[in-house]
């Protein structure tokens, strides 16, 4: 079984659209959260968002994307995509190869575009240029198409755990002998349907997201996009490695289909599991990112499955207080994150923290500090008890 | 009398809103807790009741928590809704 | 990777006493799903599930509630349930993002199918969903072979999931997808227009490493992304010469729709099989949908004999043991599948 090395990241999301930005932003405190202004919806101004400043048709002309159908979610994703396989130094050839998969994931794919859909789903003429790019798939397949890679292809959802799984997914692919390299991550942006799902549930914050506060009144939604490049052992030499990825671990809490149960079997699980991948003792893991979504749920079951597997738990934070939760993008924006403070030797604070919560007594990292780190730990958990964690090691 | 008719036009809602294809409203009692034991119901349905209750009575309920007090059974919900209700 | 228990909820008889000599037809270009009356979910939760829902988990009962017990849930799903999803939409627009019902959106992320199977069976293993549209039930193929691999003795559950919605087939068909007049499924390979009919599905197997017993043995999966017909040809050349090592297939089951506009690439594949194979079809039982091939596999494990209605081809093989499945969605995913059994 082959290691596997991270040798290129990309990122865009409400902090900035460079990992170099991103990681300027984290230093710096700097939060992503405002009010909504380039959609409407009845919540602008009463559900603040993590949202990308940017044009749909400004990024397409920056990119040169003047394919037809090609929505948010995926220009959002090609963003991200380019930069990763730049930093990997990628070539065209390598990318086109056969040998080359893509592991992506969404949960809101093409359906940003909430009135196209509407219009397409209900008007018997009339068609609009989207009618075949409202699934998750098509965001991948519009990947594929524009650097027609040969490999593997697929597309992942397990709601906020999805780009975990498609890293873990890729991860296994090169183990197995079935990709030489992957690109795995993830993209989702601002949309209606999710904003109004998650309103519906009562979960989503009116002010900005306190994660692991006592006071934390729900999540902010947040767009973004994120991919990794993954490599084998034995192709990286004289390439800039960021991390190992050492663990990762699934499991399903199997509780609810919106909601963890008390006891946090489902976290729990599969920190567990991501640990036994690596063969690590949980004292090694130097530093978590968080899920954190700051919903009273989760920061709650989330800090008692910490507490549960370590005992004292390593310092921690939740970055979803700057980029917002990016739904099927957070799994790859916090792996980003992850091997950035690794590859930096350095933790990225939690924002907007005031007070512990009593009963867990848990307090994240509040200050930027250089830390000497040698394995840190990425959360991910999801509707429908879907737990992803990841573990990233220094070179 | 009033009350009465109140009590099952509620029950017939709650079945229909909730999907509950396999209960009659002669089944579900007055002072029968709606969660937990009884018809079984959970914390999403909680917040469909709290929509019902704005779609057919015009009443706003903001928070859930002060929702489930409201939403314990059928005479809980039937005194809240005719002291509430606005349409 | 071995198949040992295997079920299936289509529009044909393939639920209980599977019987699929005879064929139900088709009606407005649909081929919708016979559903059982589901006896194995507890009423307070079917109530809240939506048809992709309820017969992703109707069809895994009878799998999962055999020995031995499964380690992990593997689904493939390209829209999930997406009846639930536009009832959604469509409140946000009629209610005006007013107070709306939480439930449709819960039900409507693809992986509510694996989500309520996990919750309903209390299994906290490994659980996914892969939606990768004409491709997601090979790619969960995929990661329950790898899986299998990587944790030897383990057992999955493998299947895949998707509805006709009256909103998906009215988009679909705004994009071209489907035929513009009216015919029965069973004229479905005499129809020389462009398009299919629409169907949907539900199947689910039981999978591990253990050759005791099996039903069938999955031997190898392929998938490529393209629309030129020579890229497919080579594909299949090689996936042959790889995974038969010599050996000749003793069927060819294809996933040919009726669509004039996808005929090249069958007749292309078809042609590297010679007098020896016999070739079959099975899109006119299960209709058009994008994780329709996991209803070829469930062919396979149901009955060596297949109905005259499926032969496309008679060939001279006898008895069969070896069989390649080919499947094209839309002209640019394409899946490979052979199978022992």
């Amino acid at each position: 079984m082959s290691r596997v090395f991270v040798t290129g990241i990309g990122i865009i999301s409400a902090i900035g659209d460079t990992a170099t930005k991103n990681r300027e932003a984290l230093i710096n405190k700097q939060c992503g959260i405002t009010r909504l202004s380039l959609f409407n919806t009845k919540y602008t101004g009463l559900r603040p968002c993590g949202e990308i400043k940017v044009e749909t048709h400004e990024l397409k002309k920056k990119l040169r994307a003047h394919e037809k159908g090609a929505t948010r979610s995926s220009v959002l994703a090609l963003h991200a995509f380019e930069e990763a396989v730049a930093d990997a130094a990628l070539s065209v050839k390598q990318i086109s190869s056969r040998h080359t998969a893509l592991v992506g994931a969404s949960t809101v794919g093409g359906m940003c575009l909430t009135d196209e859909l509407y219009n397409d789903a209900n008007r018997s003429e009339n068609g609009s240029e989207y009618l075949s790019s409202y699934d998750c798939a098509s965001v991948d397949l519009y990947l594929q198409l524009r650097y027609s890679i040969g490999g593997v292809i697929n597309t992942i959802n397990t709601a906020c755990s999805s780009s975990s799984n498609a890293i873990m997914y890729g991860a296994r692919l090169l183990k197995s002998g079935l990709a030489k390299r992957v690109i795995a991550g993830g993209t989702d942006s601002l949309a209606k349907f999710t904003i109004n799902g998650f309103n519906a549930l009562h979960i989503l914050s009116p002010e900005k997201c306190t994660p692991f506060d006592r006071d934390r009144k729900g999540l902010n939604l947040g767009e973004a996009a994120a991919f990794l490049v993954l490599e084998k052992e034995e192709d990286i030499a004289g390439k800039k490695v960021y991390a190992e990825l050492t663990g990762y671990g699934n499991s399903n809490d199997a509780f609810h289909p919106s909601s963890l149960s008390d006891e946090g079997d489902g976290p729990f699980l599969c920190m567990q599991r991501a640990l036994q991948k690596a063969q690590l003792p949980a004292s090694a893991i130097s530093f978590i990112n968080a899920h954190g979504t700051a919903t009273e749920n989760n920061d709650f079951v989330e800090s008692q499955a910490m507490i549960r597997l370590f005992g004292i738990p390593p310092p921690f934070a939740s970055t979803k207080a700057n980029t917002g939760h990016t739904l099927g993008a957070a799994g790859a924006v916090e792996a980003v994150f992850s091997v950035l403070s690794l590859y930096c030797q350095e933790v990225y604070p939690g924002v907007h923290f005031s007070n512990e919560i009593e009963a867990t007594g848990l307090k994240p990292e509040t200050s930027y500090r250089q830390l000497p780190l040698q394995h840190v730990m990425s959360n991910s958990f999801g509707f429908g008890g879907n737990c992803t964690s990841l573990i990233f090691s220094k070179v | 009398m009033e009350k009465e008719k109140l009590k099952q036009q509620l029950k017939q809602q709650i079945i229909q809103f909730l999907n509950l294809t396999n209960v009659k409203p002669e089944e579900i009692k007055d002072d029968e807790p709606l969660f937990g034991e009884g018809l079984g119901l959970d914390s999403i349905d909680s917040i469909e009741m709290i929509v019902l209750l704005s779609r057919e009575y015009g009443i706003t309920i903001q928070d859930p928590k002060e929702g489930r007090k409201i939403l314990v059974d059928i005479n809980t919900m039937a005194d809240y809704i005719a002291k509430h209700k606005t349409k | 990777m071995y198949i040992h228990h295997y079920s299936c909820i289509s529009p044909q008889q393939t639920f209980e006493h599977a019987h699929v000599e005879t064929l139900h037809e088709s009606a407005d270009n649909k081929l919708t799903a016979k559903e059982p009356v589901y006896k194995g979910i507890p009423p307070g939760i079917l109530r809240r599930m939506g048809k992709a829902v309820r017969m992703g988990i109707g069809a895994a009962l009878p799998v999962i509630t055999q020995q031995p017990a499964i380690d992990g849930i593997i689904i493939g799903t390209a829209n999930g349930g997406m009846e639930d999803c536009i009832k959604f939409l469509n409140q946000i627009i009629d209610f005006e993002e007013g107070m709306l019902t939480p439930g449709n959106f819960v039900q409507s992320t693809p992986n509510a199918i694996a989500a309520q199977m996990g919750l309903l069976s209390k299994n906290k293993g490994y659980n996914i969903t892969h939606v990768h549209r004409g491709l997601a039930f090979e790619n969960a193929l995929l990661d329950a072979m790898m899986m299998i691999k990587e944790n030897p003795g383990n057992n999955y559950l493998l299947g895949a999931v998707d509805e006709i919605s009256a909103y998906n087939y009215n988009i679909d068909l705004l994009d071209g997808c489907f035929k513009k007049e009216c015919i029965s499924n069973k004229d479905l390979y005499h129809s020389v227009s462009e398009g299919t009919i629409a169907g949907e599905g539900a199947a689910m197997f039981l999978v591990n490493d253990n050759a005791e017993n099996a039903t069938a043995t999955v031997k190898a999966v392929q998938t490529i992304h393209t629309t030129d017909e020579m890229e497919v040809n080579r594909t299949m050349q090689q996936f042959l010469e790889q995974t038969l090592s010599g050996k000749q297939a003793d069927i060819l089951l294809t996933g040919e729709n009726g669509d004039a506009r996808l005929l090249k690439y069958y007749w292309g594949v078809e042609s590297f099989f010679g007098e020896h194979t016999s070739i079959a079809r099975f899109k006119h039982m299960c209709g058009e949908y994008a994780t329709a091939s996991s209803v070829a596999l469930w062919l396979i494990c149901n009955n060596h004999q297949w109905p005259e209605h499926m032969i496309k081809k008679q060939g001279e093989a006898a008895p069969v043991r070896n069989i390649i499945i080919y499947n094209n969605y839309r002209g640019v995913q394409h899946g490979f599948m052979h199978i022992a059994v």
